[in-house]
């Protein structure tokens, strides 16, 4: 057992060096993993353990004139599950009928994640979870094993009054909306933001910015707090936005045009704040949670009655009788026509091989300017036009502000149509019109096309003999002076002429005359319409006992003459309004 | 038999250049199970639990000198087949999570794989040392190798592939230590290089090169050269006739191994996120207790097969660098002191220990950096683990008192 031989040095040469060449193989690696791609692990560490977690800003509430709450914000859940962590207890049925999710799918979904690398992660089921829903989830939290929620802030609609109109909708920001966005919104795919109305308008104010957090999470998603070292925004919530109008009249408005197609917009002229904005069919802002879901939003686009169609500054109709005001003004600037001047109405008018109809087919008799807007005859009006010159009649027409935009704060606002020569000219070319055209647009039909806001600031003009100022929904806005500059004769010849239709026995906005509480001044208008019964409209103001002035306009699709339906829910609201005023003195 | 177990003198000297790597490696170990250990109180830990293993181990260290290490030799060969019927019996033992690796017998449970280790270390250090004529070079490797291959088909079947590794492994340092040639040893290994060269036609054209150039250099028999060359590549090439023919859940391990993104959650998964914690540690790495992988639990069983994870995380390649300098250090004194000793046993002995040291922190690294399959293997004094450690300090131990031993 002795050892005969030595043993010789280079074995142990050998031995070391070869176990100092493998260490350094080693060594090789680790220089490979922590010097060479040290940025690319360390990336790795931090995006296995940091999640950055976006805290959704509440969008800016929007308060009615009076500081009454018309949109808030509550809170709603995104339902999300951890794959790893459902086990064979899962109720699929149970969720299934809360959240409206086919069984089938859900177990397709949830298997699938189990499958995924994400496994450990929260997987998105369904946004906009509402508490009640949330509330019955978490208390069979057993049941449902896995499943967590995180709260974001969504619209809620606190007003009797829907104004969905002004409001508008918020949807769900996707590839494209984040493409044409401009800098600085910071959109997220799955955001929600302003895709109508007023919500659209003041979107960057409105909206506020999301805050931002860094978490540390651990494999199991599971929440181990803030990471100190990263920079941390806490969400800036929207400014809030006090707008014009009166939500208890517009709720009344809103009640008494139920069931019909049409505008209403009310105003004060005196400072262009819009007080009510009402346009039928409406849709349900409170009907759902979140942004418009895309089903509604379909159904709606495709209802025949279009309710998503904003009337108010959107729908062109023939302004009808009312834009008789603008032949009036004429005539009263102009001096050409003496507005003594008398013409015969025998209820038709003939002009070459055409018959012109007045509304009342048994004639008027003897018409003279005042007389003619008293009774809405045509006939005075047809023939007059011939003795004016057409431009001074168009710029008289542009001045009342048709064939341009209002300037409200909404978007998307329709511009209408006011016919000029070469407006004709390239429509029908130089022959293709004649004087016939005339006669049409000089009573608001024909080419003329008004929106109900372009009709009411006409109204808006007179009724402070020429200066008013741009419609706004924003009480925060710039007063925009819009002035028409007419000989004071002319502003208190038509106020007289409005006065008289409304509160001489027979004029034909008598139904719109209220008993106390104010004076009434009106037009009514019937747009014919060459596809059902004519529109019906009303359009007039009155000074409250307080002093206050309340301008209107009304027009109900097929509601048939304006002297009836359309007059007659004039004088409800404007005894709505002058209760409300003097509601207000005896408060006071 | 007994009195043959201890030998008279009471006095022993401290090797510390031997020692002196082990303590560092433990206060290593010890630092890095703290930082894993932060959330658990302190004697629920491995922390506490590795302190008590320690303070154990420094006592069979201490007990260890009165051995008188003859006896092994002497009863080397009883040992041997004691821990081949050890062996046997575990198949008849209830497994514990899927393996069938104890012997229980009531609140006692061990596993003789594990001790095994010496003894196949120290059987073919007997034989080998018993071999005075050493040109019966087939017989002699033979029976070295079946003397490692019977104990590690019978760990293999428990499965613990990592240990029947080991058995395989220390025989080729020990065979050289006795004076085979490099040539001979390349016999041995060469066919399972081949089989693993080739999953890549690349790889396996390489290795025919390196082969030839090696037979070249080694001037053996023409028969020999040109038989050993045919022979690993017929090798080679029914590895991958296997291979087509394997079912997929079979090939998908091994794939796994080759490429660990292949399943990111198996464990190709903990493979990847034990780089990304050693990556992200870079040079100096994030500091105590701030490893991410490790505090969030993406880093998998990090107390033990993957505590040089956290290492590299939390004290980056400088404290890689330590770990590695201390292991060589300790390599480099156990092989110059064996180098010195004049028992041929004793020699050997130590040179088996070295090698069993040296590839267990080998393939844990390698493990841990992606450059092995997971087996399971532990890292010497710094894996969290009693029974490891315990087989490490004996061996230790056992050095130390062959040196003041000095036969």
């Amino acid at each position: 057992m002795r050892l005969y031989q030595p043993i010789p040095s280079n074995r142990k040469t050998t031995l070391i060096s070869a176990s100092v060449v493998l260490m350094s193989l080693l060594c090789i690696r680790y220089i490979d993993l922590q010097i060479l791609n040290y940025g690319k692990y360390q990336d790795r560490a931090n995006s296995n353990s940091i999640r950055q977690i976006i805290l959704n800003a509440p969008r800016g509430i929007i308060f009615d004139r009076n500081g009454l709450p018309l949109v808030d914000n509550r809170p709603t859940y995104d339902l999300m599950i951890i794959p790893i962590d459902v086990t064979e207890k899962f109720d699929y049925q149970l969720l299934s009928n809360n959240i409206g999710m086919p069984s089938e799918e859900l177990k397709k979904e949830i298997n699938k994640g189990k499958k995924s690398i994400a496994r450990f992660r929260p997987k998105l089921i369904k946004r906009h979870v509402n508490f009640e829903i949330m509330s019955i989830l978490e208390e069979y939290k057993m049941s449902l094993p896995g499943i967590i929620f995180s709260e974001n802030p969504a619209r809620t609609y606190v007003s009797d009054s829907n104004i969905s109109h002004a409001l508008g909708y918020l949807r769900t920001v996707n590839d494209k909306i984040l493409k044409d966005a401009p800098k600085g919104m910071n959109y997220l795919i799955d955001d929600v933001y302003g895709a109508a109305g007023l919500e659209k308008m003041y979107e960057p104010y409105l909206r506020g910015n999301n805050g931002l957090e860094y978490h540390r999470v651990d494999i199991y998603s599971r929440d181990h707090g803030v990471v100190s070292d990263e920079d941390r925004y806490s969400p800036k919530s929207g400014q809030s936005l006090t707008i014009t109008i009166d939500s208890q009249l517009q709720s009344f408005v809103e009640s008494k045009i139920e069931g019909h197609r049409g505008a209403v917009i009310a105003m004060d002229p005196t400072t262009g704040e819009v007080l009510v904005f009402a346009s039928a069919p409406d849709y349900p802002l409170k009907s759902f949670v979140g942004p418009i879901p895309s089903d509604l939003w379909g159904s709606l686009n495709t209802d025949t009655n279009r309710p998503l169609f904003n009337r108010g500054i959107n729908g062109l109709y023939p302004p009808g009788s009312t834009f008789k005001l603008v032949a009036a003004s004429l005539i009263m600037e102009s001096e050409l026509i003496n507005p003594y001047y008398k013409v015969q109405c025998n209820g038709v008018y003939t002009l070459g091989d055409r018959d012109f109809h007045c509304w009342n087919l048994a004639g008027h008799g003897q018409m003279n300017l005042k007389s003619a807007i008293k009774y809405s005859c045509n006939i005075y009006f047809y023939k007059v036009i011939q003795g004016l010159i057409f431009s001074q009649w168009s710029d008289m027409a542009y001045g009342f502000g048709y064939g341009k935009k209002t300037g409200i704060d909404l978007p998307f606002e329709s511009k209408g149509i006011v016919p000029t020569e070469s407006y004709l000219n390239e429509k029908y070319t130089r022959r293709g019109w004649s004087t016939g055209n005339l006669l049409s647009f000089v009573i608001g039909q024909g080419d003329v096309l008004s929106t109900p806001l372009q009709v009411l600031q006409m109204i808006n003009l007179i009724a402070t003999k020429g200066h008013t100022f741009q419609p706004h929904l924003n009480m925060k806005s710039e007063k925009i002076p819009v002035n028409l500059e007419l000989n004071p004769k002319t502003w208190t010849f038509l106020q007289d002429a409005l006065y008289d239709v409304v509160n001489e026995p027979d004029g034909t906005g008598r139904n719109a005359k209220i008993q106390y509480g104010g004076k009434i001044w009106g037009k009514t208008g019937t747009s014919q319409n060459p596809h059902g019964d004519h529109h019906s409209s009303f359009l007039g103001y009155m000074t409250t006992e307080t002093g206050k002035i309340f301008t209107l306009y009304i027009i109900i699709e097929n509601g048939g003459k304006g002297s009836e339906i359309a007059s007659s829910l004039a004088r409800d609201i404007f005894n709505y309004y002058a209760d409300s005023q003097s509601a207000i003195v005896v408060n006071d | 038999m007994i009195k043959k177990l201890f030998h008279s003198s009471g006095k022993f000297n401290i090797f510390w250049r031997v020692i002196l790597p082990v303590i560092g490696l433990c206060i290593f170990s010890l630092v890095l199970l703290k930082s894993t250990s932060q959330q658990t109180p302190f004697f629920n830990s491995s922390l506490y639990r590795q302190l008590v293993w320690i303070f154990m181990g420094i006592l069979t260290i201490w007990s260890l000198q009165y051995i008188r290490i003859q006896f092994f030799y002497e009863y080397g060969y009883y040992f041997y087949f004691i821990l081949l019927l050890f062996l046997i019996i575990t198949f008849f033992m209830p497994s514990i999570s899927g393996a069938k690796r104890w012997i229980i017998l009531g609140p006692i449970s061990f596993q003789p794989s594990e001790a095994g280790k010496l003894i196949v270390i120290f059987t073919i250090s007997k034989f080998l040392s018993d071999r005075h004529d050493m040109s019966e070079v087939t017989k002699i490797i033979g029976i070295t190798l079946g003397l490692a291959i019977i104990p590690a088909i019978l760990v293999f079947k428990q499965p613990d592939l990592g240990t029947a590794i080991i058995y395989m492994a220390i025989t080729i340092p020990m065979l050289y230590w006795v004076g085979f040639r490099p040539f001979h040893l390349f016999v041995i290994v060469a066919p399972v290089v081949s089989i693993l060269a080739a999953s890549n036609l690349l790889l396996f054209y390489s290795w025919i090169f390196i082969m030839l150039v090696i037979i070249f250099l080694s001037h053996p028999k023409l028969w020999q050269g040109v038989m050993i060359f045919i022979l690993n590549i017929s090798f080679g090439t029914l590895t991958s006739f296997i291979w087509n023919h394997l079912y997929d859940h079979q090939k998908q391990r091994v794939l796994t191994f080759l490429d660990p993104a292949r399943d990111p959650q198996g464990t190709g998964y903990q493979i990847l996120q034990s780089i990304t914690a050693v990556g992200s540690g870079g040079l100096t790495g994030k500091g105590f207790g701030n490893g991410t992988q490790t505090h969030l639990r993406f880093l998998p069983v990090r107390d033990t097969d993957f505590i040089l994870s956290v290492a590299g995380e939390e004290f980056g390649l400088i404290g890689i660098l330590i770990i590695l300098s201390l292991f060589t250090m300790l390599c480099y004194w156990m092989i110059t002191y064996a180098q010195k000793i004049t028992n041929k046993f004793a020699s050997l002995s130590i040179v088996g220990f070295t090698s069993l040291l040296f590839v267990h922190i080998f393939i844990n690294m390698a493990m841990t950096i992606g450059i092995f399959p997971v087996t399971g293997l532990p890292a010497p004094f710094i894996s969290y683990g009693g029974t490891f450690l315990l087989t490490c300090m004996v061996l230790i131990g056992l050095t130390n008192n062959i040196l003041n031993q000095n036969i």
